[in-house]
């Protein structure tokens, strides 16, 4: 299998940090260094908007909120320490590509008006940059980390107001990057302190129920699996390696009937998470951005060497002792395609899977990746056998 | 910085400072020297021209050129350790009036460049560059600082196919891991150098590279 450039969208004149696509709508939002949020139209490449004005330094990462009805929602965290939360009600603008013969914009007026961005809000709170924004799978929560060593979980109020419900203090680094489960209200944190953690409410708190040890330096992303509770986790990190983790069944203990009720209870809530693979090695520089398909199953990584990597997981029959006639079945993980200089000669700093959409408008059955580099490029790929 | 934190460096002369420049480049005159300068350090990197892009002889515009003119020039050779110690010796200590080559930060023998092998699958493969520096004194609190100079310095001046690796030498700083883990961490660089404070001290630093 190989991975073919199907195009690019319009160059940015600096460092694109990373490309997120809507949930629903042909569209991809880019977080910049130039402190613009450009929403690009993924069928014919175009820049549909640039939303600015909102964040004093580097945009670092943009989150799409999920399940909106007739509005897009889009979260942006910055080096200026602030999250910013977007909003704009779907229109024309969104599906021009169904009467793009027909171009007749509406007057420019009514179209300004029709494309405008709303700043709903910003999130205070942070001391220095936030690093990562993300969405809960019901988009009731919003997390986000920052270098101040935290991991803010944010609950939308009524009227564009947002609640601090936990402020998690658990790394002793900088945190790169916040995940939600994809059904679970559990959230997952990387750091520059080459751990992962995970957290859930209990009570009225949350609390963290799992640390994953075992990266040798900083741990850049993480994603999850979409795989309902069996869900595993993927990490991609500064070693140069991607580790794949687990979460261990949980074992029937027995009701000390002495533990005070406080502990038992969080007790139930620890989790305990292993790590159950290690994908072939394929990168030489730090690894920055990892996607698992929610529609495949493929994994997809990219890192300062330039490359993109993409991993499939395969189910060998061994045959055991002939005599006997025992085989086992057993899962491995093996790269399927590679991208050398998949922009150019510079770093690579995002990659995420996203449904091909026809020029029609519909979404197909095909996945593209879409990923953003140093050199202000975002480029869509398509895997081909 | 009112407290000076070494007083009393160990100083190179700057005569004694490697540099592969002839007898006949020190007679050249200043302004030859500046234009040398410029013409080593592209001012951004959209004029920067990468000559290992394209297979040897395609370049016609730069094989014209005399035998003489190409002599120091290096268009057509690869980037080295002495064109890496040119481009950050120069650097200022953030509290010494001297350069980090005459503090002897910057050594030659710790810069170590390695270039990939173009192939027809990847004709523009990447280069490497380590830098290895050696703090005047083993809990130098600006050793970050330092760094970060060095880093930024190389990241203006050369080619994007080149990976900067920039560590503090074995040994000599108490908390080396430290601080190399965070001058290797592009995300933590990129926020300091929105930080103006910071790219105040670190732009002192770099003038005497101009």
């Amino acid at each position: 299998m190989s991975a073919k450039l199907v195009g690019s969208f319009p160059p940015q004149p600096d460092r694109v940090w990373c490309a997120v696509p809507h949930p629903r709508l042909p569209l991809v939002a880019t977080a910049s260094t130039d402190r613009i949020v450009r929403i690009y139209s993924l069928p014919d490449f175009s820049l549909i908007s640039n939303i600015e004005g909102g964040h004093r330094r580097s945009i670092r990462s943009v989150a799409w909120k999920p399940n909106t009805k007739g509005e897009s929602v889009l979260a942006t965290a910055s080096f200026d320490s602030t999250t910013g939360i977007w909003h704009k009600l779907d229109g024309a603008a969104d599906s021009r590509t169904n009467n793009s013969e027909e171009g007749a914009p509406l007057n420019s007026e009514e179209r300004e008006e029709d494309e405008e961005w709303r700043f709903a809000v910003v999130l205070d709170g942070h001391d220095s940059e936030v690093k990562s924004v993300a969405w809960s799978a019901g988009g009731s929560f919003l997390a986000t980390c920052s270098r101040d060593k935290t991991v803010w979980i944010w609950e939308e109020m009524e009227g564009d107001n947002y609640e601090t419900v936990a402020v998690l203090q658990e790394h002793s680094q900088d945190v790169k990057i916040v995940a939600w489960h994809p059904e679970e209200e559990l959230l997952a944190s990387a750091s520059y302190d080459d751990t992962i953690r995970l957290y859930r409410e209990d009570a009225d708190d949350w609390i963290c129920c799992a640390v994953l040890a075992g990266h040798g330096s900083t741990v850049w992303d993480v994603s999850f699996e979409n795989a309902g509770s069996q869900s595993r986790l993927a990490s991609a990190s500064d070693d140069q390696t991607v580790k794949i983790w687990h979460r261990k069944p949980k074992v029937q203990q027995e009701v000390m009937p002495r533990q005070p009720s406080i502990i038992k209870q969080a007790d139930d809530q620890l989790e305990d998470w292993e790590e159950q693979s290690c994908l072939p090695k394929a990168h030489s520089r730090t690894i920055y951005s990892i996607d698992w398909s929610k529609r495949t199953g493929l994994i997809a990584t990219a890192s300062g060497d330039g490359q993109i990597v993409v991993y499939r997981e395969e189910e060998l029959i061994e045959h055991g002792d002939a005599n006997e006639g025992t085989s086992s079945k057993r899962k491995e993980w093996r790269v399927i395609a590679q991208v050398t200089s998949a922009h150019g000669v510079y770093e690579i700093n995002s990659v995420a899977w996203c449904s091909k959409w026809s020029t029609q408008g519909a979404r197909m059955d095909e996945e593209l990746l879409i990923s953003a580099g140093d050199d202000g490029v975002v480029n869509v790929f398509e895997l081909t056998i | 910085m009112t407290d000076i934190i070494n007083a009393n460096p160990t100083i190179l002369n700057a005569s004694d400072l490697p540099t592969r420049q002839s007898q006949s480049r020190k007679k050249q005159s200043s302004a030859a020297h500046i234009a040398d300068r410029i013409s080593r350090l592209p001012p951004s990197r959209t004029l920067l021209y990468d000559p290992f892009a394209g297979a040897a002889g395609e370049d016609s515009a730069y094989d014209s050129g005399t035998d003489d003119d190409n002599e120091d020039e290096g268009t057509a050779e690869d980037i080295d350790e002495q064109e890496i110690y040119d481009l950050i010796s120069t650097i200022s200590d953030p509290e010494h009036p001297l350069s980090l080559g005459e503090l002897a930060v910057i050594n030659l023998p710790h810069i170590h460049v390695t270039h990939g092998t173009p192939t027809p699958e990847n004709p523009t493969p990447m280069s490497h560059v380590l830098v290895e520096i050696t703090p005047t004194i083993n809990h130098c609190s600006l050793a970050t600082v330092i760094g970060l100079g060095v880093r930024v310095r190389l990241e203006q001046a050369l080619p994007p196919r080149f990976r900067i690796d920039v560590k503090i030498r074995e040994g000599t700083h108490q908390s080396t891991d430290q601080v190399n883990k965070q001058l290797n961490d592009k995300e933590r660089v990129a926020a300091a150098c929105e930080n103006d404070t910071l790219m105040g001290v670190l732009s002192n630093m770099l003038a005497t590279c101009k």
